[in-house]
């Protein structure tokens, strides 16, 4: 499995502020990532409290400070 | 309370246990107890449900969880307006020292009806009926108390397995361990649902599969052996000259792989033919033994019936290795669920899209060989019925 690194960080960042919500298989189909590692970096960006889940009947991230 | 139930009060008759009963006496300590009587009364008598969802509810960060419940005559019924279940997730393999339990117990009586489910047939403890303001403050003293909730929704569903080697001599692996770890593993897909629908994994330690993984599981992980059956045949003559009826058993071979040559007192065994039922090993346990070359055998597809009809799951590893920290099987999960996730629709089950898609997509996509143990579709009808 791929390491999850600070630049696929910023790459997702930098999608979630293109869009009010979106899934993390479309974050990962947007950025040309393996969806496992993005998966992965958006838990890694939730701890850190720049994303946040929402549900939705399924799930949803955004970034923290939008609304 | 006396007459207000008449249909339920028959429930009470008879020689079993009783849910009315016990609800009854949960009713003196708590309203909503008699309220959740009154609302099943009413549906006895209207032949409907009164309860609907309604609404997300849950916890600070999860997903998953909560399952929101309301009473459909709120006004009638105030203390059971919101009556929701909040799943548990288990020790694996189900084991609780007695102050655990008294803990939940404690915890559930100060923040819902004090009613519990010991356990869904995910094997969730199910805490059932509590209020929307009182989630967060019963989930904060449930993880206080060591314990988190299970999965619910289109995600991983909390992992099972059987009690394995804690209690069983035909554990091939340990389920114990294995459901411990994946569950550690994937507690994301546990809390957040963001699949087309729910996934389930159990896990049992042989064929004869007590937790039904293979009916009941989109992944069913069975323990097995590879190398050969362990013969006594000193044993098996000895079965043989109290009166055990060694044809019988190997009449039941479903694959003949075993035979009694009767002149000679020796049973022959043929190892490759065996499909490692475990029957014979049942029937003669003194005698058969399983092999020592030990792991599993990774099903996947069963499920119950909704969108399609019920299926039971079908063989895609004949043979894995189970060791510490199963790196080889979490590899797979991961595979199939992006695979799924990819192509699912919404509320489709792993089985009924690879019935759509075909397994031989399947297979290339995950990166798995055919193996001649892969039959070409899950079989559509778990219920057997047999006729005279």
């Amino acid at each position: 499995m791929g390491e999850v690194t600070e630049e696929l960080k910023k790459k997702i960042l930098d999608y979630l502020k293109t869009v009010s919500k979106a899934k993390n298989k479309d974050v990962a189909r947007a950025i040309g990532e393996e969806k496992h590692i993005v998966d992965k970096a958006i838990a890694e960006l939730s701890k850190e409290g720049k994303v946040e889940y929402i549900y939705l009947g399924a799930s949803f991230v955004k970034l923290k400070d939008s609304t | 309370m006396e007459g207000e139930t008449p249909l339920l009060d028959e429930l009470e008759k008879g020689r079993w246990p009783s849910f009315v009963k016990e609800i009854k006496r949960a009713a003196k300590k708590n309203k909503a107890a008699l309220d959740l009587l009154k609302v099943q009364e009413l549906s006895y008598k209207d032949k409907i449900t009164h309860w609907k969802h309604g609404g997300i509810v849950g916890v600070t960060g999860y997903g998953g969880g909560v399952i929101g419940r309301y009473c459909d005559q709120p006004e009638k019924f105030p203390e059971v307006a919101m009556f929701h279940t909040l799943r548990v997730n288990p020790p694996a393999g189900w084991f609780y020292k007695t102050d655990a339990l008294r803990k939940i117990c404690d915890i559930w009586e100060k923040y819902g009806s004090g009613m519990t489910n010991f356990h869904g047939s995910t094997g969730d403890i199910i805490l059932l009926g509590t209020k929307t303001e009182n989630l967060q403050p019963c989930f904060d003293e449930l993880t206080e108390a060591g314990f988190d909730l299970g999965g619910s929704g289109s995600a991983l569903r909390t992992i099972s397995g059987c009690v394995g080697p804690a209690r069983c001599e035909w554990a091939m692996i340990d389920t114990l361990d294995i459901t411990y770890n994946l569950t550690m593993e994937f507690q994301d897909e546990i809390h957040r649902p963001r699949w087309p629908y729910k996934f389930k994994i159990k896990i049992s330690g042989c064929p004869n599969d007590c937790v039904a993984a293979i009916a009941r599981a989109d992944f069913t992980v069975i323990g097995t052996w590879r190398d050969s059956i362990r013969i006594d045949q000193e044993a098996v003559r000895d079965y043989v000259e109290k009166g055990f009826d060694i044809e019988s058993v190997v009449k039941k071979c479903p694959t003949e792989a075993i035979s009694w040559d009767r002149e000679k007192g020796v049973l022959n065994f043929v190892a490759e033919d065996c499909t490692r039922c475990m029957h014979c090993i049942n029937k003669m346990p003194k005698a058969l033994r399983p092999g020592l070359d030990r792991g599993a055998t990774i099903l996947v597809g069963g499920k119950a019936p909704i969108v399609k009809g019920a299926y039971l799951s079908w063989v895609i590893v004949p043979f894995m290795k189970m060791e510490p920290p199963y790196m080889e099987v979490k590899e797979l999960l991961r595979k199939i669920w992006d695979w799924w996730d990819e192509n699912g629709r919404t509320r489709e089950r792993l089985a009924e899209l690879i019935e759509r898609l075909g397994l031989k997509q399947f297979l290339r996509d995950i990166g798995l060989p055919a193996v001649p143990q892969i039959v070409y579709r899950p079989r559509s009808n778990p219920y057997v019925f047999l006729r005279r």
